[in-house]
């Protein structure tokens, strides 16, 4: 970035507040690229770069706030005033005054660890590594096959009127296979895996190419296709059910994750994704889970959820959402501090999560999740919780995914189930489905996958926010046996 | 008429891309948005972005490579640049096992119809003040706290290609009110929405009217819980809409339906698949929807029939799955559609629908639907706002939070009557870019044998 425009937007940031804000922060996304390719049926089906370069300001005037963006690099000036207007805009029906509470000026930069940068790679290399994988999913009994990478580099600059100047990179690697084919009834089904990782390594294109976290996979898929495909459907009934990271990552997302974000707490998401069954004043006492469950915001190197700062600057740090079931914290800006504890009554959020995020240059910073994880616990390996369940199935990797408005409730579809009787496994089932209610499908929670069932799953489009986003998270969950849980379609 | 500096700088880098030899595709996309959004009857949020991208995409004979810029469109030399990035993603592709079909503009189309200045520059201020009347007339009547939001502007489309001169143009405005009524304890929750193509389509009066009809409702009764089983189901617009993006995306697509991964996929047109009662065409010139002219391989889009008196009329096909499935393409390479549910010979009026159901749940919205298996078109979804439970042709009492879980040939199978009278429902999506999106759909559609899968204990 060159100096003039450094220089340009300290001036802009001061002239914001001799013009009587508070606070104005912006963003610059002097590179914002992604790539996204899908093989399909070995048809090269998407093929495509994009890239986006431009700058997003907030202002806080008088307790409102105003955002504008624009693609126009010499248009900074009238970038600030249209934020400025629409703040101003916002002072028309102002509610609780908004406050980014004490100044917590940072100067830093962040780089996320990686090797091989996919957007210095030749374009034919990703493609003959897609490939290869596409040929390896091919097979007789795999009627249609899909093999996808989206990688994604940003470079922000971030600026505020407290001082903070950060410089941070974002580069993340998804990649997903599927493979499916009709059942007796001529039934889709469909089998697939996601990259995932330990937690630990790196986000290149070197983590994609290792057999291990990738192309190994190929075989087991194509296996279980074939097991799902001469399966029958899950029988309805209430039996234990066992979550495997797969399944328990988007779990943990949509009944943990969104919940716990403090604007839809605060009824600011209402007339889209909906509110939370949490209340400001239950954070600190409400019984979540047993004592079983811990949720905690993991700085994870690994994981796209991890990126350094936030979208206001804050650095990214671990706490307790969750703790021995009790909640104890939620996923927060530092915009929404000082309304949450006036409604509560007392001081329940302390300070930021570091969970501001902005999807592009021209979206506001809201709160969303980071890393939402849930700790291993002491109850052994896989086999280990399989042998301790007298009647129950494992799930793995979701087919659709319903929640209530106050995430109150979910009805989940999974492509596989595994049936366990005393002990052992069984048999597997097709179309799986669970529902339950969150507070009391948390409280059933009775065992807790050691440090090897632990797996961190990549969440590449986690939509939220008018105008709405789409947002990179990571989870890391272990496997986790939840007891008497309503499972199968009745009619 | 796109803008004269950008268009002419558009039609350069085409003729470019011809002296180059390339088969290239320009698809241009500027909006203007603006949007307000409201928690605890505050304005929370005032945005405004102008965005403008550019979609190309070469093409050599089985290969294709696509690039996206979002920046101001300044000079020739940033086309050609971007030009060249298609080019090389083209020159290292994968060949097809097909021909892929390559864009034309079949007729020259300079549609400005559904633009209104008035409502492009609508400002917050104004935005502001309509609801603040809303919230000051109704907050002093309870316990209530308002969110929703307000997103308005302008989306202007241009495509063109180097097969031909034509040229294909789009602008126009649209805007999306969504207002909530929370009640503070029980925490239920009313909406009144507005869908608008041009400014002054609504007042706040008729916004707090709407919510002061519903309230003695909820404010008087308790919550009913449902019993789990079938249900005799009177559906509101939103959930229609909701049902009607199901059934096409489940039933209808060419991928899906040749991939036998449609529910329909056992079917052929001509057969009956729903109650004659469903008659579902894809029509962008019905006065309701948005009514986009054209899709983006510049095919002109006509009145397309999916679904006729319950029988199964059409399968959409866009270019890549006409093209591996060598069928006619049939203008659906585009993200918003022109769909409409025509209406039936019920009466247009709630109340006289009331009558009709006699004993039912009212459920005007289907939140978070997902397909748990889109080869028999299951569904779920659960209840959100304003539902209600009728009772002897009246509605008596707000109902928790209640989930479906059915499949959608059952669903238009069980059909007792459909309303008369057509609404337009509003389902643009922003994730991406502006996409303007509107339905047309009987104001309500009474089903039996809707099965509820599940309740909560509150709203």
């Amino acid at each position: 970035m060159s100096n003039n425009f450094t220089s340009a937007v300290r001036s802009e940031l001061k002239r914001m507040l001799d013009l009587g804000c508070s606070f104005a922060d912006v963003r610059f996304y002097d590179e914002d690229s992604s790539e996204r390719l899908v093989i399909y049926d070995g048809n090269l089906e998407a093929n495509y770069r994009r890239r986006e370069r431009g700058i997003g300001v907030r202002v806080l005037k008088q307790g409102a706030v105003g955002f504008a963006a624009t693609a126009d690099l010499n248009a900074l000036s009238a970038c600030f005033d249209r934020a400025l207007a629409n703040a101003e805009a916002a002072l028309w029906l102002l509610g609780f005054p908004k406050d980014m509470g004490k100044a917590q000026p940072v100067k830093g930069k962040y780089q996320p660890p990686f090797e091989k940068d996919p957007f210095e790679l030749p374009l034919q290399e990703k493609l003959e590594f897609l490939k290869m994988v596409d040929e390896r999913l091919k097979d007789k009994t795999v009627e249609h096959r899909m093999v996808s990478a989206l990688f994604q580099k940003r470079r922000i600059h971030y600026f505020n009127t407290e001082g903070t100047e950060i410089e941070r990179w974002v580069l993340n690697t998804f990649a997903e296979m599927v493979v499916m084919a009709r059942d007796k009834e001529g039934r889709t089904q469909r089998r697939s895996y996601a990259l995932d990782s330990d937690g630990t390594g790196t986000r290149g294109f070197e983590w994609l190419s290792d057999p291990k976290a990738f192309s190994e996979h190929t075989e087991r898929i194509k296996k279980e296709l074939g097991e799902i495909v001469a399966a029958e459907t899950l029988p309805p009934k209430r039996r234990d059910v066992i979550l495997l990271p797969g399944q328990g990552h988007l779990q943990v997302h949509e009944t943990i994750g969104h919940p716990l974000e403090l604007d839809r707490i605060l009824g600011y998401e209402l007339s889209f994704a909906g509110g939370s069954h949490v209340k400001p004043e239950m954070i600190g006492s409400l019984r979540y889970g047993s004592e079983k469950l811990n949720a905690k915001v993991m700085v994870v190197e690994n994981s796209p959820g991890t990126f350094g700062y936030d979208d206001e600057g804050t650095p990214q740090h671990e706490y307790y959402l969750i703790k021995n079931g009790i909640l104890v914290n939620v996923l927060c800006c530092r915009l929404d501090l000082a309304e949450a504890n006036a409604l509560a009554g007392k001081t329940v959020v302390r300070e930021s999560g570091a969970s501001a995020r902005a999807a592009g240059f021209y979206k506001t910073p809201i709160d969303r999740m980071t890393n939402v994880c849930v700790e291993w616990g002491d109850d052994g390996t896989l086999d280990d919780i399989v042998r301790a369940t007298e009647d129950g199935v494992i799930l793995d990797m979701p087919v659709s995914w319903s929640i209530g408005s106050n995430r109150e409730h979910f009805h989940f579809g999974c492509e596989i189930a595994w049936e366990v009787k005393e002990g052992r496994i069984t048999k597997v089932y097709k179309n799986p489905t669970y529902q339950g209610h969150t507070l009391e499908f948390y409280n059933s929670l009775d065992m807790v996958g050691d440090r090897s069932t632990w797996r961190l799953f990549q969440v590449a489009n986690c939509g939220k926010g008018e105008p709405n986003q789409i947002m990179e998270v990571g989870h890391g969950v272990p496997v986790m046996r939840f007891k008497n849980v309503i499972t199968g379609e009745g009619r | 008429m796109l803008e004269d500096r950008i268009r002419t700088i558009l039609l350069e880098a085409r003729d470019y891309a011809r002296r180059s030899g390339l088969n290239a595709e320009f698809s241009f996309h500027r909006e203007r948005s603006s949007l307000i959004r409201l928690g605890n009857s505050a304005i929370a949020l005032s945005t405004s972005e102008e965005l403008t991208r550019l979609d190309v995409s070469v093409q050599d004979g089985r290969r294709v490579g696509d690039f996206t810029l979002t920046a101001d469109i300044t000079s020739l030399e940033q086309l050609k640049s971007a030009l060249r990035q298609a080019e090389e993603n083209c020159r290292n592709a994968l060949p097809k096992d097909y021909d892929p079909i390559f864009g034309m503009v079949e007729e020259t189309v300079d549609d400005t119809r559904g633009y209104d200045p008035e409502l492009e520059n609508i400002s917050p201020n104004s935005k502001a003040e309509l609801c603040a009347k809303v919230i000051k007339s109704l907050k002093p009547k309870g316990r209530y706290d308002f969110s929703g939001s307000w997103s308005t502007g302008s989306t202007e489309m241009f495509y063109i290609t180097t097969a031909n001169d034509n040229e294909a143009y789009r602008k126009m405005t649209d805007g999306r009110l969504v207002l909530v009524l929370k009640e503070s304890i029980k925490k239920w929750e009313l909406s009144v929405e507005r869908t608008q193509k041009r400014a002054n389509e609504f007042s706040a009066d008729d916004v707090a009217q709407e919510f002061e009809a519903l309230l003695p409702i909820y404010e008087n009764n308790p919550g009913y819980k449902t019993p789990i089983g079938n249900q005799r189901v009177l559906f509101g617009p939103q959930a229609i809409a909701e049902l009607v993006a199901l059934s096409v995306w489940s039933g209808f697509f060419g991928r899906a339906y040749e991939e036998g991964r449609a529910f329909t996929a056992k079917n052929r047109p001509g057969d009956k698949i729903f109650s004659e009662m469903v008659t579902i065409f894809d029509d962008p010139d019905h006065p309701l929807v948005f009514g986009m002219p054209f899709d983006f391989t510049g095919k002109r889009r006509r009145l397309f029939k999916l679904v006729e008196k319950g029988v199964f009329a059409g399968v959409c096909y866009d270019s890549q799955t006409a093209a591996k499935y060598k069928k006619e393409r049939t203008g659906h390479d585009l993200m918003n559609w022109d769909l409409v549910f025509v209406g039936g010979s019920g009466p247009a009026g709630l109340k006289e629908a009331l009558a009709l159901a006699d004993n039912a749940l009212y459920i005007p919205h289907l939140h978070y639907t997902h397909l748990p298996d889109p080869t028999k078109g299951i569904f779920t979804g659960s209840s959100r706002f304003n539902a209600l439970l009728v009772k002897d042709g009246r509605f008596v009492s707000p109902i928790f939070s209640s989930r479906i879980t059915d499949s959608i040939p059952n669903v238009f199978n069980n059909i007792v009557a459909v309303s008369a009278a057509l609404v337009a429902q509003n389902i643009s999506s922003t994730y991406e870019r502006r996409s303007p999106e509107a339905m047309a759909v009987p104001s309500w559609l009474l089903c039996d044998n809707v099965r509820i899968s599940d309740v909560a204990d509150g709203f």
